[in-house]
């Protein structure tokens, strides 16, 4: 290798490499460690773990790439509090730069007992699409310290990968052609799934499964498919397959 | 309201009257979302425009819409353009406003922006940067249906209530280092979507285009001193009954 990879090459080779697995059928670890392989090597931090959330606080971690990761997820669970739950419910990101410096602020019992490892900063990301939680990804530097402007960007662009990761593995019949294929998505992308709520009774989720699964079936754009409910021309029975 | 003063001094209070209803919302607990709602309903009555829009970065290098003065369809989209080219772009990347007094001559410039707008029935269009020390998180987009520019003291205006979103935005947290401005740029994105999400929701359960079904949404969470992006989630999350939202609307109009 003469040539090393840009951060934007690294994160398009992600992308396809992700959308590439998930369409010939791989776990989700294997997809899951590749999202971890390229956090650790383009971002100055020192572990990551992404989890899954389902009802009622249950968050189980699907990939951690160290021992420290695992252990700041596991601490978590038994507790009931951390940055990562906390992401979670405030439905935004939770950055903590300097571990010390915040301790026993927020999360007292978390951050007396972190105490004994090597974490000086934790950056807590949700996995989500508006009322969508899907689940987490956290970031952790031994030593306390932020991001650099591009640095933030990269972490949002792995977030969107392992968001749309996770969205996939969670719906059966996957198909990569949607993951590669996302464009940035449009407000009727989210009114449509709104709709299908409502009209089809499931919930925001599996809306807007059903929203990427028809589309796919009859060979059109997401994007689309939204534009026709919002417009009328299509109508939530008609998404129902 | 005041149409026995003169327009000066109507003006003044008018202008008096928005910005103390913001520094009131600011000073307590406040939901993100709506106050950037009224800014930009604020925008358009105060600088006699036709529509305005606040669009904020995404860190990775776009702009999303996070509220607008008008939720129509076809408006929204003008903004949803605006991820790739327009006056919103350009403000929000070379940090100085950018005022079009005549849009019809700016096909060059924006050659997919501008027809719509056009189309739309507007003539001219402003964007100011929101500003946070030397970064730029945003921009404030303005569109009327008149050709003309901004007069000094209606930039002065605009200039202030950007500021005032990029308050907002901060909310009454210390800034520490860029990681607040993180938290905050990414939560208010989710909390748009899930806004469209609700209103994709209220419109299919009670038959309502999208602009009713946002006014509905921001109706009931108003009646119930809520913030609009909690009532949101909670009926896209199924928490709320949609019948109970529409029900609140069917009680007012009465």
């Amino acid at each position: 290798m003469s040539v090393p990879e840009s951060p934007e090459e690294s994160l398009q080779r992600v992308w396809s490499t992700v959308a590439a697995a998930l369409d010939d059928g791989f776990g989700g670890t294997d997809v899951l460690a590749l999202v971890g392989e390229v956090s650790t090597r383009l971002l100055p931090v020192d572990g990551v773990s992404v989890s899954l959330v389902g009802g009622a606080r249950t968050r189980e971690t699907l990939y951690a790439s160290d021992g420290v990761s695992d252990r700041i997820q596991r601490l978590q669970c038994s507790l009931g509090e951390g940055p990562s739950f906390e992401a979670y419910e405030a439905r935004r990101p939770v950055l903590v730069s300097d571990l010390a410096a915040d301790r026993g602020s927020r999360w007292p019992v978390f951050a007396s007992e972190i105490g004994t490892y090597p974490v000086g900063a934790v950056f807590a990301f949700p996995l989500q699409r508006g009322a969508i939680g899907i689940g987490g990804l956290d970031l952790y530097r031994s030593e306390p310290g932020w991001l650099s402007a591009e640095e933030v960007t990269t972490a949002l662009r792995i977030v969107d990968i392992a968001t749309l990761a996770l969205l996939a593995l969670r719906v059966d019949s996957l198909n990569g052609e949607w993951v590669v294929s996302l464009p940035r998505e449009r407000a009727q992308v989210h009114q449509a799934t709104g709709m299908l709520i409502s009209g089809l009774g499931v919930p925001a989720e599996q809306a807007l499964a059903k929203l990427r699964a028809h589309a796919f079936a009859v060979g059109r754009m997401v994007d689309e498919i939204a534009d026709d409910l919002v417009s009328g021309r299509l109508v939530p029975a008609d998404i129902e397959l | 309201m005041n149409d026995s003063l003169p327009s000066g001094t109507r003006r003044e209070s008018d202008l008096v009257g928005a910005f103390v209803q913001l520094a009131d919302t600011l000073v307590d607990d406040y939901d993100v979302p709506e106050v950037l709602h009224q800014l930009a309903a604020h925008c358009v009555d105060l600088l006699n425009v036709s529509a305005a829009g606040l669009m904020l970065s995404d860190q990775r290098g776009s702009l999303q819409l996070v509220a607008s003065s008008n939720e129509r369809t076809r408006v929204l989209e003008l903004f949803q353009i605006q991820t790739d080219e327009g006056p919103c772009v350009d403000s929000f990347q070379t940090g100085v406003v950018v005022v079009v007094a005549d849009l019809s001559v700016a096909t060059e410039r924006w050659p997919v922006f501008t027809p719509q707008a056009l189309e739309q029935g507007f003539s001219a269009v402003h964007a100011v940067p929101l500003r946070l020390r030397g970064e730029v998180i945003g921009s404030l987009n303005l569109f009327n249906q008149r050709p003309g520019g901004l007069s000094a003291e209606d930039a002065k205006v605009a200039r202030a209530l950007a500021d005032i979103a990029t308050i907002g935005i901060l909310q009454e947290r210390t800034i520490r280092h860029g990681e607040v401005l993180t938290e905050q740029l990414q939560g208010a994105l989710n909390s748009r979507i899930t806004i469209e999400q609700a209103k994709g929701l209220l419109a299919q359960a009670g038959g309502l285009d999208m602009e009713q079904a946002f006014q509905a949404l921001r109706r009931y969470a108003r009646s119930r001193h809520a913030r609009m992006s909690e009532t949101a989630h909670a009926l896209a999350s199924g928490q709320l009954r949609p019948d109970a939202v529409l029900e609140q609307g069917h009680a007012d109009a009465m």
